[in-house]
């Protein structure tokens, strides 16, 4: 099995706060805002409470804000991100979003071993995308 | 005179092509291989893609002599393959196609190896048999589709000739059918194997299951040898190939048979499908390893001719799909 070449993955296990890719020339940072939630079995109640039932059912959330160089650059990850349909679509949900020049990544999710993959895969083709813009970049403009 | 970037990269093979007006102008291409009695898993060959991919598209443009602002569309694999390495690559392809400012083209992979088929070989409306590791079609033509007229039910060929190679931990450099074929032409004894035709269908994984359970007694007890095996094995699965392939041609009156995808290469099953096409006075057609094997220019290609018909890809439809079947497209590029 061949070994991925430098610049894949950058994550710094077991960190909270910045993460800085190497030899980033755009200046990207990646903000990782702490996971919330519980681990375990969350009992919920059998009366079917109202809006509150949801978050029951997917206790765990995780969100990442992305800042870009510019808004286009934003939506280009959100482009790039966001048309491929994420697999355990019952036990886990992601949304991303762009406001100005951050890409907003939220996940929901009942399952914290399924939430650490999905976390995981996103930030490795994140990290494609950026080198793909630092490669071919910058954006030809509209 | 439109110039097409094609991104391929759904099993584990990953290509960069570039095609202008039917002249393949760059096609490199890399083979993430894994260890003998190994196959390749989804999330290892998305890693291997990734890793090598933006130096892909770099050689593809230098050996094209083209820039970002030569390239008029940027055509991608859509489906059907394996998820991981089609998410990967398709990332790539639209994060181009956006910095860029180019539509965008999602493309079926095997529509890709048909169009390429045809360009290099010049078939006009042939039969088509497209055996890979993960597909086993035969194709006709007819009215705005390519229909499907037979196919494996359960696993294909080369899935079939993959996973015994695993068994005899026959090495996968540069494939595992490749090193078959050629232990094949060192088998003596022909070692009788089920034969599943059905219909206009094939089954290979009940082949499969006893193959690897003769494979275990016989190589025991020195009854045969690894290279019978590989001969009898192929000699069984091309003969049913070409069974359904006359079948489908029979059906259609057609003069013309084309060999497209990975075990296409295969020189025993040219030569077996040779046999077939003189006895009706049909015309086979075949290519060599460079486009039956997957690679950048045959999307590249299929690109083109959906570009110049008007077919574009928006962003939030370009999501890749692991299912999709050959008739699903509309071909408005022929009548």
């Amino acid at each position: 099995m061949q070994a991925p070449n430098r610049g894949t993955s950058n994550a710094a296990a077991g960190r909270t706060g910045c993460l800085r890719p190497r030899s980033c020339t755009c200046g990207t940072d990646i903000v990782v805002a702490a996971a919330r939630g519980s681990y375990g079995t969350v009992p919920v109640s059998g009366t079917g409470a109202s809006g509150n039932r949801r978050s029951l059912i997917r206790p765990h959330m995780f969100a990442l804000r992305v800042p870009f160089p510019s808004p286009l650059e934003a939506e280009i990850a959100h482009g790039s991100l966001s048309p491929d349909v994420e697999p355990h679509q019952g036990v886990i949900e992601k949304e991303l979003t762009v406001r100005g020049n951050v890409l907003a990544i939220k996940w929901t999710a009942e399952d914290a071993r399924l939430l650490r993959i999905s976390i995981i895969n996103c930030l490795e083709h994140l990290s494609l995308v950026l080198r793909t813009m630092q490669h071919f970049g910058p954006p030809i403009s509209r | 005179m439109p110039a097409v970037l094609g991104f391929e990269g759904s099993a584990n093979k990953v290509g960069v092509g570039v095609v202008r007006d039917g002249k393949v102008l760059a096609n490199p291409r890399r083979t993430y291989v894994t260890p003998p009695g190994t196959g390749f898993l989804p999330g290892d060959t998305a890693r291997h893609h990734r890793a090598v991919i933006l130096d892909l598209l770099r050689e593809a443009l230098t050996e094209a002599g083209l820039t970002s602002h030569d390239i008029d569309c940027i055509a991608y694999t859509k489906g059907p393959g394996m998820g991981a390495p089609l998410v990967s690559v398709a990332i790539v392809a639209r994060t181009v196609a956006q910095l860029w400012n180019k539509p965008l083209l999602g493309v079926n992979h095997c529509i890709g190896h048909i169009e390429m088929g045809r360009l290099i070989t010049g078939a006009t409306s042939p039969t088509v048999l497209y055996v890979s590791g993960g597909n086993t079609q035969v194709i006709a033509y007819s009215e705005r589709r390519y229909r499907i007229f037979g196919e494996t039910i359960d696993i294909a060929v080369g899935n079939c000739l993959d996973r015994f190679a695993r068994v005899l931990k026959i090495s996968n450099d540069p494939s595992p059918g490749y090193n078959i074929e050629q232990m094949a032409k060192r088998g003596k004894k022909l070692v009788e194997l089920p034969y599943t035709v059905k219909g206009m269908d094939v089954s290979f994984s009940g082949i499969l299951s006893f193959i690897e359970d003769v494979a275990q007694r016989m190589l025991a007890t020195g009854e045969c040898t690894p290279e019978d095996l590989c001969f009898s094995l192929q000699e069984t699965v091309f003969a049913m190939l070409v069974e359904i392939t006359e079948r489908a041609m029979a059906h259609c009156g057609s003069q013309e048979a084309l060999i497209v995808g990975g075990v296409g290469c295969n020189l025993r099953l040219q030569e077996m499908m040779e046999t077939m096409c003189q006895e009706r006075g049909a015309k086979l057609f075949a290519t060599d390893e460079r486009f039956c094997i997957d690679n950048g220019a045959m999307i590249a290609h299929a690109g083109w001719e959906m570009f110049q018909a008007g077919h574009r890809t928006p962003i939030r439809d370009s999501g890749i799909t692991q299912r999709y079947r050959t008739d699903e497209v509309e071909v408005t590029w022929r009548d």
